[in-house]
């Protein structure tokens, strides 16, 4: 239930009628508000909810540490503290080391959203994210990963 | 947390390992599977996945290429696109992604967060498109990234032999072209053996300067 509101220089409260008096037009008297002029929400197929809504605007400033493959996990010895629905779903899955890319996909979240909410749940202590020493694949990596990789049938 | 209050539940300690913390987090590799649309990336990814690939969205900033407009970064648009990718764990301490990228489009995209730290990169070829993986080709070999080109054979058939796919690509000699099956775990795994093989080259070299 809405009320005009009275310091609406566009539709001006009658100053003899109660507002409850308004609530309908038996109980008003016959009195009825004018219908406010309703602006129709954006119809917009493309646009349903903008996904950096969830990170307050912010589309840039995700940490450069934080690669898509770069692991996750719970920091064991956080605090619990009060997080968003977006944020507890990260949490939740970080039990076992996960990279920035499956959470992403699991949660169904934009990546350049996932990066950045990791990022502020690593600054708030609760994630611990695994940031590799050397940022190029040292040969001895490489050496064991063509190993695995011929072990397969 | 209750682990520290009860340090001999059996449970507990097996769930989590020692002293309540979680078991160290594997070391991540990638490798990128680039390609132009339709030409069995995802198929790549999903032939030596151990999991069913999943698919993420991201942000894909594209500058016009091949219009003469110097002097105009304005006209760079930001698209937003679906990325598949799978994971290959080698040991409980290595663990390979391999992503799929759409590259099909005639712009240029610099997805430097995306190659940074990669391995390499598998540019998937068909060849009756051989023209939608320049763009793949040409960031590759400007990023200085380890590359091979794939000619996915779907059928066991190519309209054009491994020779004149180099020339129309006219990728430098030390690039591998071979042709390889998107449907068969082997044939998947040897083209990324390829590549696993350039990008020991590279390391090695860098380790010697």
């Amino acid at each position: 239930m809405t009320y005009p509101d009275p310091d609406d220089p566009a539709h001006p409260a009658r100053p003899s009628v109660r507002p409850f008096l308004q609530s309908g037009p038996q109980s008003a008297g016959g009195y009825r508000p004018a219908p406010r002029e309703e602006v129709p929400p954006a119809t917009d197929p493309t646009a349903t909810l903008r996904p950096f809504v969830i990170t307050s605007g912010r589309t840039d400033g995700a940490d450069p540490e934080i690669g898509i493959e770069t692991q996750v996990t719970v920091n064991p010895a956080a605090n619990r503290v009060r997080l968003s629905p977006e944020m507890r779903a990260i949490v939740g899955l970080c039990a076992e080391p996960v990279s920035v890319a499956e959470i992403s996909a699991r949660l169904r979240l934009h990546l350049g959203v996932t990066r950045i909410l990791v990022g502020d749940l690593r600054a708030a202590g609760q994630l611990d994210v695994h940031v590799l020493d050397n940022d190029t694949p040292d040969p001895e990596t490489i050496m064991r990963v063509i190993r695995g990789l011929r072990a397969i049938t | 947390m209750d682990y520290e209050q009860s340090p001999n539940r059996a449970y507990g300690a097996a769930a989590v390992g020692n002293e309540g913390r979680p078991k160290k987090a594997p070391v991540p590799v990638k490798i990128i599977v680039a390609g132009g649309f339709g030409v069995g990336k995802t198929t790549t990814v999903g032939a030596i996945s151990e999991i069913s690939p999943l698919t993420t969205e991201a942000e894909m900033t594209s500058a016009s290429v091949g219009i003469d407009n110097p002097g105009q970064a304005s006209l760079k648009t930001t698209t937003t696109i679906a990325m598949d990718f799978g994971v290959l764990t080698i040991d409980q301490t290595l663990k390979l992604y391999i992503f799929g990228t759409p590259g099909q489009s005639r712009f240029a995209f610099m997805w430097d967060d995306l190659i940074k730290g990669a391995l390499g990169a598998l540019v998937v070829v068909d060849t009756n498109r051989i023209d939608d993986c320049y763009p793949a080709v040409d960031y590759f070999e400007k990023a200085g990234l380890p590359f091979v080109v794939g000619v996915n054979t779907f059928n066991g058939q190519m309209q054009y032999s491994l020779d004149e796919v180099r020339w129309a690509l006219a990728v430098r000699e030390d690039v591998p072209v071979l042709a390889y099956d998107a449907r068969f775990k082997a044939s998947v795994r040897d083209a990324l053996l390829v590549v696993l093989d350039q990008a020991l080259d590279k390391a090695i070299r860098q380790k010697a300067t």
